[in-house]
């Protein structure tokens, strides 16, 4: 038996390859292929294949995160604290990418003229608050020092956080108005989306979960090394 | 009943130590007073929308518990009882004493903001029991957060400044059926009927807080 089940570094390079071709093939067919002509989104439509994948992106992190601070509280092995520390890291930079695409791109389509940046949006809402309360676990991590008590602590806030998220999706229709697609009185997703889109946005997903496990899975590793070597798994 | 009198033992020790030193109610007090002129002087002559007036009272209510009951566990670890209070009671009991001793603190600190702000900012209630209730429900969820916050940061090295910065992000979704729900209970608000879904938020993010606390508590306090 392998004495570290979670390290294998072939199939780890195999992924890797997998996901960049397939990224890129994705990146190439999503600026080249055709598109329908849809008023005032023009060719920016072409950000629904960066945009929205990072939210989809973003929310499997959040998953993977929750998941692994459960099973540290269960367990109580350093591995797992060191899986949803990254998966929330990488998680975040996926939140502040697509915080960024979706801000410019209503910029120029929904604000067009209004000179507005930020919108009150539910989504734009809930991302940013997503964002704040890992921002709030990462300053919660560097104030312990002990990795034990550390793992710990920090797996507690993540849950405890969790648990009051789902409210958001409750609460927030009803206060502040969506551009949405999918939000009350708008058109579903499927409706408003040419099929020759779909083709590039499915893939599209499965590429950005893709580069997030290969960058997650490789910053575990060398938190993993780290603490082997000096005690300390923060990188 | 044994659960209950363990919990109300912890309750009763906290209120005994209040009593004697008054440093918590005296420094809360001091806070509300001070930030409510503060905001009654930099708003000046002008009147002020009700949507305005509660959400400047929840303000002042989120950042006076962040700062006063912040204390809670730190405190205990600051006079070396915690062990005393790790072997005396389980972690269950003593989550629900602090809470209960909180809960306590903040229904006092939402009085004494209702009152000044009635004086200061022409608050006009019209519907006192949709407000009493909104307050009582919104504390509670507020309370929970903190305590179980408050745990958590007595674990760190230095803890002062870091409870604002763990409980805003949670606490979105209670501010915004709060204010909602204040405004309702206003002068021109839309009273009870318009209020149902605010005060189900209200109370089932406190539900929910409460046993999500009392889930993790333990892994926090049996260190």
């Amino acid at each position: 038996m392998n004495k570290h089940p979670h390290i294998r570094i072939d199939r780890y390079a195999l992924v890797r390859n997998t996901v960049f071709v397939w990224l890129t093939a994705v990146v190439v067919a999503g600026f080249l292929v055709n598109i329908p002509r849809i008023n005032i989104l023009e060719h920016t439509a072409r950000n629904l294949y960066f945009h929205v994948p990072m939210w989809f992106t973003m929310m499997a992190a959040v998953g993977v995160s929750g998941y692994h601070s459960l099973r540290l509280l269960q367990t109580g092995s350093l591995i797992r604290d060191i899986r949803a520390m990254q998966a929330a890291r990488v998680g975040a930079w996926f939140g502040v990418l697509g915080l960024l695409t979706g801000i410019i791109w209503s910029k120029f389509t929904w604000y067009v003229g209004t000179d507005v940046w930020w919108n009150f949006d539910p989504r734009q809402t809930m991302a940013s608050l997503q964002l704040l309360i890992y921002g709030a676990y990462f300053v919660l991590r560097s104030a312990l020092d002990d990795p034990d008590r550390r793992a710990r602590i920090a797996a507690v806030y993540n849950l405890f956080a969790a648990t009051t998220t789902p409210f958001l999706l409750y609460v927030i229709p009803r206060q502040l108005q969506s551009l949405h697609p999918g939000a009350e009185g708008n058109p579903a997703f499927s409706d408003i989306t040419e099929p020759v889109m779909r083709l590039i946005f499915y893939p599209a997903i499965i590429g950005f979960i893709g580069l997030f496990w290969v960058l997650y899975t490789q910053r575990v590793r060398t938190a993993w090394i780290k603490y082997r070597v000096i005690r300390d798994p923060e990188l | 009943m044994n659960w209950l009198s363990g919990a109300w033992a912890v309750f009763e020790k906290d209120l005994r130590l209040e009593l004697r030193s008054r440093y918590a109610i005296n420094m809360l007090i001091m806070f509300v007073l001070s930030s409510l002129l503060l905001v009654s002087f930099a708003i000046g002559q002008d009147a002020v929308s009700t949507k305005m007036q509660s959400a400047l009272l929840w303000i002042v209510i989120l950042f006076s518990a962040s700062i006063g009951l912040g204390r809670t566990f730190v405190s205990e670890e600051e006079r070396g009882t915690v062990l005393i209070l790790q072997l005396s009671v389980p972690g269950s009991q003593v989550f629900a004493g602090k809470l209960a001793f909180n809960y306590f603190l903040l229904v006092c600190v939402n009085l004494i903001g209702v009152f000044v702000f009635t004086f200061l900012l022409n608050l006009d209630i019209i519907h006192i029991g949709l407000l009493a209730t909104t307050l009582l429900l919104g504390s509670l969820g507020l309370a929970a957060a903190t305590t179980m916050l408050s745990a958590i940061i007595a674990r760190t090295t230095n803890a002062g400044p870091l409870l604002p910065v763990l409980l805003f992000p949670l606490l979105f979704p209670l501010l915004l059926s709060v204010v909602s729900a204040c405004e309702n209970a206003l002068i021109g608000g839309f009273g009870w009927a318009q209020s149902g879904s605010d005060l189900t938020t209200l109370a089932a993010f406190a539900g929910v807080v409460i046993t999500a606390s009392v889930l993790l508590f333990d892994f926090v306090w049996n260190d």
